[in-house]
């Protein structure tokens, strides 16, 4: 290659070097600008978002994060998100309060026949789903029978008992049951209204049972709620904004939009919260962040009693847990104090097998509480008493949350006070779900938390207690005990509040006298938030503890000019 | 042999190769732990919804009826239903890959921009200030764990000096681009939406650097090998001895040689990130495919699990073709043993 052409090359490659350094340098020039300077940009509008995919905070956006980002199918979802998703998108026929008892909402009157099978609703006139269709009784039809064939997220509680549902004239449903339920009203506050012409037209003709519209209802709302969906992305965030022409008005202060971020990352959410970008933590941090979050400025800790409760699952079927004394002993043996004290900060001692803040609990069971004294009397009783070393116990935690790691060998350190030895084993979730399948190859001990799902004991005591919930990871206790599903499904059945809550007292203290489980401890949500920004209900002692009535974001009171003032 | 010729001989090998691979992921998915149409549905859902599951998953289906199902429905855009987000895998692959192709190629820009300058400029001038500098550059980016970068990123460039946005792909106030792609930046480059563009690369600045600064501090090092293996070569000292200008050597007679290793890993490191931005894509909340192949992971999602798994097989085979193409382009000696063979 003889030297000119070299130079000549070598000056086309600057030529072409510079080119596109100018062209980089445009380029970021351009895009800084409209980022960079207020009002700019041909992308940047002021409305509420439309966007897709949008994740990044917005003044004047209530933004929180969660464990996942919603499904928002209300025959499926049924997680916290979800919950608290379809608490908002969508309308029941009856609302939940914070008293535990629940109010009208579409059902502005309702009858009960004289057995308790047949319930008949007056549904409220006027009310329009997001695409302004009216809502009418034939909605409500379609909604329950769709939640049922669907069989996924609440349906539990309605297909065992409902016969059939059917709407006479266009604002009245009458629902049929199989059996009495006593705590169906209660129940049908997760029975969400859907369109159905909407979801009808979104059929998938290609899916089993044509999807019943599920993947539209993914990312789409049908609903009738305060809020309706602006965007969602499964992998990160749900954008809701408020209703204009929501039946019950709009409150003057609620949030226009809210950003559900779908994220518990430690790092991720301290940031975001130090930054403002989102005003309320998820419960799923470590108390420590929850703890240094909440000692910012204007931030706060609060506290919020749950339906669920760590328990401490014990095989009632394997030796040396097939002995009452053993159990006993273990019950009495283990340190609450120092559990809630230093593993669970927030969390509340526990009652017995149903949590303290649910209708229907047994105030007369006592707190736990360690007693070593207690815990030595009763391993003597125990035919394992002096050979308890050839017994070791198995005890499984779940190594998806490492806490319960710490409360394993607390658990552990306290048996050996008793002489009981103790094979602490981390499993994953999947392995834990997959082995409490069969009786033989549970362990002795596994520590998982469980709740209700609508506003009663009886929740609690049919999915922890009964033989049906045996082999899932519910029970791990293998109780078999027929005379006690009798009393349980016996108490559902009641349709007397009062005589089914005693009915509901019995049974916990029979449970109780039984040591099935140790009642670690009343789970309370820890999180950070900024009260001066966000007036929250929950955190001002009126929490409605049903999974997801916590979010009802039209009761929140958002001041936007407040997050402003605190971060420019 | 031409190289198209050789491109399709080795997509046919990768075929061969990529069925291998599925019957693998295959088998192993479904020996996990758990029913994994109870745990979608959860424990209270009745059994004869469970069963329906089963029977539309076939579940109770021998594994290789399983897969003769799985491998038809392939080809007829039937990937099967994924129990975590609840519809076809497809739609699935189709919504969250392109947010990780865009974050795993503007890594690749930031790492082929920094690590083959650095490791030349290393190599050029071995054991000097320069040469050191790049090699504690390089040991700490290959110590630390991308996720702890992401994580410093995030916490001084985003949340201490608000220089860039802590998550997400873009703005809430900023209208994405009209889908083309998926590729935000280049949707909005073709639907000539500028703000959208540079609302984009912001939000891409931090995940990018931290996925890339793994591999930049590794290619570095290699290049720096390479660099100073060739400087000993006869073919440089000979252009010394003809007085060729020491920039003349470096750009054009010594990087080309010394790319090719370093291309090489170059092209499998950016194809590995498929699988390994699943911290990335948490941390930033980036809606991305590695995510999803973690969340699959996690719910023993079967449908889910097999597709990440092959999306990131054939992403592996793109790229060694793609690598074997370019290493022939820059070594004549490999184009004409591939000649000499056909």
């Amino acid at each position: 290659m003889d030297v000119r052409r070299f130079q000549k090359r070598k000056a086309i490659g600057r030529s072409v070097i510079a080119t596109a350094v100018v062209v980089i340098l445009v380029v970021v020039g351009v895009g800084a600008y409209y980022v960079f300077v207020p009002g700019q940009g041909a992308g940047t509008q002021t409305t509420t978002p439309t966007s897709t995919q949008s994740t990044s905070g917005a003044a004047g956006t209530l933004s929180l994060t969660f464990a996942n980002v919603p499904n928002a199918d209300p025959a499926k979802g049924s997680d916290e998100a979800s919950s608290a998703a379809l608490a908002n998108l969508y309308d029941s026929l009856v609302f939940p309060t914070s008293s535990g008892t629940i109010q009208k909402d579409l059902a502005t009157s309702w009858t009960v026949s004289s057995d308790g099978l047949t319930y008949t609703f007056t549904i409220r006139s006027g009310v329009t789903f997001h695409n302004s269709d009216a809502l009418t009784a034939s909605d409500v039809v379609y909604s329950l029978n769709r939640f049922i064939s669907v069989g996924q997220g609440y349906s539990y509680l309605f297909s065992p008992y409902v016969s059939t549902v059917s709407a006479p004239n266009s604002n009245t449903v009458v629902i049929q049951l199989k059996k009495t339920f006593g705590p169906f009203l209660s129940a049908l506050v997760r029975l969400y209204v859907v369109d159905q012409k909407l979801v009808s037209s979104h059929y998938n003709s290609t899916a089993p049972n044509n999807d019943y519209g599920s993947t539209w209802l993914l990312t789409n709302d049908a609903g009738s709620g305060p809020y309706q969906m602006s965007s969602a992305n499964l992998e990160s965030n749900m954008v809701i904004k408020a209703y204009s022409n929501y039946w019950n008005g709009t409150q003057p202060y609620q949030p226009q939009t809210v950003n559900m971020i779908g994220s518990s990352d430690s790092s991720t959410v301290h940031a975001l919260f130090t930054s403002g970008q989102i005003q309320i933590t998820d419960q799923w941090q470590p108390y420590s962040n929850v703890l240094a979050l909440s000692q910012l400025k204007e931030a706060k800790l609060v506290t919020i009693p749950t339906v669920n409760e760590f328990y401490l699952m014990i095989d009632t079927t394997k030796a040396p847990t097939d002995d009452i004394y053993v159990r006993q002993a273990m019950s009495y043996a283990f340190n609450y104090s120092s559990v809630i004290n230093n593993i669970f900060p927030g969390s509340k001692p526990s009652a017995g097998p149903v949590p303290t803040a649910l209708p229907g609990h047994n105030p007369s069971i006592p707190a736990s509480s360690q007693n070593l004294a207690l815990a030595q009397q009763a391993i003597q009783k125990s035919k394992y008493y002096g050979k308890l070393t050839n017994y070791p116990v198995t005890y499984w935690w779940v190594t998806q949350v490492p806490s319960e790691q710490k409360m394993a060998l607390e658990f552990a350190s306290d048996m050996q006070k008793i002489g009981v030895t103790v094979n602490v084993v981390g499993q994953p979730w999947l392995t834990v779900v997959a082995n409490l399948a069969a009786e033989s190859t549970s362990p002795n001990v596994v520590s998982i938390t469980d709740g209700a799902s609508y506003f009663e004991a009886g929740s609690v005591l049919q999915s922890r207690y009964t033989t049906p919930s045996e082999g899932t990871w519910e029970q791990n206790e293998w109780l078999h005990n027929s005379t006690l599903d009798n009393m349980i499904f016996s108490a559902l059945s009641t349709l007397d509040q009062t005589q089914r809550f005693q009915q509901y007292n019995t049974i916990q203290q029979q449970i109780y006298n039984q040591y099935p489980t140790v009642y670690a401890f009343d789970v309370y949500e820890a999180r950070a938030y900024y009260p001066t920004v966000v007036n929250w209900y929950a955190a001002n002692g009126h929490p409605i503890v049903l999974l997801g009535y916590d979010f009802y974001f039209r009761d929140f009171q958002f001041y936007p000019s407040q997050l402003t003032a605190l971060f420019g | 042999m031409k190289s198209w010729t050789f491109a399709v001989k080795r997509l046919a090998y990768s075929g061969v190769s990529l069925l291998g691979l599925s019957i693998l992921i295959f088998v192993i998915a479904r020996v996990l732990p758990g029913d994994p149409a109870r745990l979608a549905l959860g424990p209270r859902a009745p059994q004869s919804v469970v069963e329906a599951l089963r029977l539309q998953l076939h579940l109770n289906d021998p594994v290789y009826t399983q897969y003769f199902y799985w491998l038809r429905g392939i080809f007829t855009g039937d990937w099967g239903i994924a129990l975590f987000t609840q519809r076809n895998v497809l739609i699935d692959v189709s919504d969250f890959l392109p947010a990780t192709i865009e974050l795993i190629l503007f890594a690749a820009i930031i790492d082929l921009v920094i690590a083959v300058p650095l490791g030349l400029a290393a190599g050029r001038r071995a054991n000097s200030i320069v040469d050191n500098g790049v090699r504690v550059l390089s040991y700490v980016g290959i110590a630390v764990p991308s996720f702890v970068v992401a994580i410093l990123l995030q916490l001084f460039l985003g949340y201490g000096t608000h220089l860039f946005p802590l998550i997400g792909r873009i703005s809430q106030n900023v209208v994405p681009p009209t889908q083309i792609t998926g590729l935000y930046t280049l949707d909005a480059l073709l639907t000539g939406n500028p703000g959208a563009f540079a609302d984009s690369v912001w939000h891409l600045i931090l995940p990018a650097f931290a996925l890339a600064l793994g591999p930049i501090a590794q290619e570095a090092r290699i290049m720096r090998s390479s660099v100073v293996e060739n400087l000993d070569k006869d073919f440089t000292l000979s252009e010394v001895s003809h007085g060729l200008p020491e920039r003349t050597i470096t750009f054009k007679y010594l990087m080309k040689p010394s790319l090719i290793p370093t291309i090489t890993i170059y092209a499998l490191d950016i194809s590995a990130q498929i699988a390994n931005a699943f911290l990335i894509e948490t941390i930033f909340i980036w809606p991305g495919f590695s995510k999803y192949g973690l969340n699959a992971m996690l719910s023993k999602d079967l449908n889910a699990i097999v597709a990440v798994v092959m999306v990131a097989g054939v992403m592996f085979v793109i790229a060694n073709i793609l690598v074997d193409l370019v290493v022939g382009y820059l070594d004549p000696r490999i184009r004409l043993q591939r000649r000499t063979e056909e």
